[in-house]
């Protein structure tokens, strides 16, 4: 969830989802307590993909959209203004599909070029105009092969379209999850550094010279104003997955490449003009998150962050003050992470969604969840917003 | 067990958890008791041996002393192949699975930190506490097999007495380590295990069942694409022969008889045995394709390096690839007919 799209709610937004007839927005304006709304990939056991919309209702999870997929999502990226939603393909797929957010219905799938993949992940610009994807030029020579790439965003709900404008370097190669910060102006973008071709699959083509980095791009111009890299010893720690709180402080997830027993940050935080700050755990826990963080978030109080890391079947809460690791929860295969009132929401490959009290460490288990039969995919996305 | 699951879930949900719970921690507690336990035992009382006989050897190189060193890394390592697919508890702290055996070493990472450690040549990193914090390559079994199964390893020996004390200290590394599992295990996390259901390092009783569950499966197809598929190669000609697991040793084909033993343990040992989660009438094909595999590993030539060497030895690889694949379906097939997942995004990349 980016910080774009949680911003983008405003009155008047409210006021013209009410008038359309989606009812979430009006039970917001009538008791300011409307049930949480989220969309998720997913698949089920027979390898299907779908996109699921959900409602958080007196502790049950109540699925209100299953929108079969042409291939397996990612990220869920949601235009307010236009009652617009578009699911990511997860790299190397290609299909971007259109959801109409009044109606929770498909209304267009589209594919990037076939000298193109995406990396599952899209942003809207605050006003709704604009949306970007990172993308792979796998074509390219070099190291130098991320895209970002800006798409007009035309019309409302079943008539929203995107058309496909230009594009710009990420400044590096690799890229996945991207971001607005608070400005509305700034992309900060996490270039992974693996260089993947589709005709090796998921093959690593770059193991000992990959060079991630984080970049902050101008999402009018493309320039790079600030590119970051890591110290050289961990230049095998791929910057994945993103997210920033209210006064523009960046958090990274990282997934290492290198050696397995290997002790390496897998989390960072980030504030222009300075450097990186990688962060470790304890000599006991770091080993067992087993170099692979999958999606970061932060809670709403803009301090604490949580850190899935669904190969050490662990979700660790950091604060990012001290850079410590403050909970720790035994959570199988868990990945999607989502900031609530009270904690997290998170979901796992093994059917689970669950809420951590961030206040308690208490742990409610949604009902119905588990009754989909279905593994929840890396990212839990808002709806529109509703807080 | 799925029998008895479908009949629990119709006297209602609270029931069944409840009774699901209970049924998973007894199939947790005999797995443990039964199989990992005697397996972690076996592997603690192999090293000491070693131990021994190194500390001779180092007393007198002799060609007599370095065969019985070689004969007791061989028992020692057997016992490490009964236990190498528990990746799971004690043997993940303190990084004690890569310092038993950082394999496989695609770069050649172990060795190269062997061969700084021996040109550096310092006593004082040799001491037990100091060792323990060398590089994970020079720790674990690959350093002591390329010390004591090279061409000239009886030569070496006895021109370098500091490749000896070498051997001593992984020898008593190994002890270290073995035996520290072995109590961790005992003493701990047969406790864990058996209180899984209470939340904290497991999330449930079924969550301890299913690290057991991934042990067996993922654990027949690496042992078939790490010790089988990457050596074959495409035909022949393009076999890797040093890409097996213990090719200075020769002993990659016994390693491999006793994983599939473990494994087939693991699975239908103790009772209930963990088999009971699967469907009963997956349960015969299961059986099956173990004793074709055991049958073929037997008809194997003991050294793979000879096996490597001839298309009838090969033939017999790739019969022994083609088994581990079948087997792989089928447990693959039974686990996808019960309510239990493996993974989904622990085994994704994004």
């Amino acid at each position: 969830m980016s910080i774009g799209a949680r911003s983008g709610l405003d009155r008047r937004s409210v006021l013209l989802l009410a008038a359309l007839g989606w009812a979430a927005p009006a039970r917001l304006l009538a008791d300011g307590a409307a049930p949480l709304r989220l969309w998720s990939a997913a698949s089920d056991r027979e390898d299907r993909h779908f996109l699921i919309g959900f409602a958080v209702q007196e502790g049950a999870l109540k699925a209100f959209a299953r929108l079969p997929l042409p291939e397996r999502g990612h990220h869920v990226a949601s235009a307010p203004s236009r009652a617009l939603l578009v699911s990511v393909a997860r790299r190397p797929g290609s299909s971007l599909v259109l959801v109409d957010a009044t109606t929770a219905s498909v209304t267009a799938e589209l594919r990037v070029p076939a000298d193109r993949h995406l990396y599952g992940h899209g942003v809207f610009s605050p006003d709704g105009d604009w949306f970007y994807t990172t993308e792979n030029a796998f074509n390219e020579p070099g190291d130098r092969s991320g895209r970002v790439v800006r798409w007009r965003v035309s019309g409302h709900g079943a008539s929203a379209a995107l058309t496909r404008i230009d594009e710009f370097p990420t400044g590096g190669t690799g890229p996945h999850e991207l971001l607005l910060l608070p400005d509305g102006d700034t992309l900060v973008i996490a270039n992974g550094g693996i260089r993947t071709h589709p005709s090796w699959d998921r093959d690593i083509l770059n193991l000992d010279t990959m060079q991630p980095s984080l970049a902050y791009v101008d999402r009018h111009s493309g320039r790079v104003l600030e590119q970051h890299f890591l110290p050289a010893e961990f230049h095998q720690s791929s910057i994945r997955h993103l997210d920033a709180n209210a006064a523009g402080e960046v958090v990274l997830g990282m997934q290492f490449e290198g050696a397995a027993f290997l002790t390496v940050p897998l989390l960072a935080t980030h504030r222009r003009g300075e450097a990186l700050r990688p962060l470790l755990a304890t000599a006991e826990l770091q080993p067992r998150l087993q170099q692979y963080v999958g999606s970061v978030r932060f809670a709403r109080d803009g301090r604490h962050v949580a850190a899935t890391c669904p190969r050490g079947n662990l979700l660790t809460v950091w604060n990012t003050g001290s850079g410590q690791v403050v909970q720790q929860l035994r959570a199988r295969d868990n990945c999607g992470v989502y900031a609530t009132a009270k904690g997290f929401l998170y979901s796992t490959g093994m059917g689970k969604v669950a809420e951590l009290d961030l206040g308690t460490g208490a742990l409610e288990e949604l009902a119905d969840a588990e009754t989909l039969d279905l593994l929840w995919d890396n990212h839990l996305c808002a709806d529109l917003p509703t807080a | 067990m799925y029998r008895l699951l479908c009949g629990w879930l119709l006297l209602g949900l609270t029931h069944a958890v409840h009774a699901q719970n209970t049924e998973w921690t007894a199939v947790n507690l005999a797995v443990t008791d039964a199989v990992v336990l005697p397996a972690y035992a076996r592997f603690a009382a192999s090293t000491p041996p070693l131990l021994a006989a190194s500390e001779q050897l180092c007393a007198a190189v002799t060609e007599g002393n370095l065969a019985a060193v070689q004969q007791a890394f061989g028992a020692a390592f057997a016992a490490w192949q009964g236990v190498q697919h528990l990746q799971f508890g004690p043997i993940t702290y303190f990084n004690w699975n890569y310092r038993l055996q950082f394999w496989p070493d695609d770069n050649g990472t172990a060795l190269r930190q062997l061969d700084a450690l021996l040109v550096a040549a310092d006593p004082a990193v040799l001491e037990s506490a100091a060792f323990a914090q060398q590089s994970v390559g020079v720790q674990g079994f690959p350093a002591l097999e390329r010390l004591l199964f090279a061409d000239d390893s009886l030569g070496t020996l006895q021109k370098q007495p500091y490749h000896c004390a070498v051997v001593r200290a992984i020898a008593n590394n190994l002890n270290d380590i073995s035996t520290a599992v072995a109590a961790r295990w005992r003493d701990e996390f047969r406790t864990t295990v058996a209180n899984a259901d209470e939340r904290g390092f497991f999330e449930s009783a079924e969550d301890a069942t299913i690290d057991y569950l991934k042990a067996v499966v993922e654990s027949v197809r690496r042992v078939q694409q790490q010790k089988l598929a990457a050596v074959l190669g495409e035909n022949r000609a393009a076999a890797r022969g040093r890409r097996a697991e213990a090719w200075r040793s020769d002993l990659s084909v016994p390693a491999l008889r006793n994983n599939v033993a473990a494994l087939q343990a693991l699975l239908s040992e103790g009772s209930p045995a963990l088999s009971s989660v699967f469907l009963p009438d997956d349960l015969p094909a299961i059986d099956s394709a173990f004793a074709t595999l055991q049958q073929d590993l037997a008809a194997t030539p003991d050294s793979m390096n000879a096996a490597l060497a001839d298309e009838a030895g090969y033939a017999a690889l790739q019969r022994i690839h083609a088994d581990l694949d079948a087997l792989f379906e089928l447990l693959e097939a039974a686990v996808k007919k019960t309510d239990l997942y493996l993974g989904f995004n622990s085994l994704d990349g994004d």
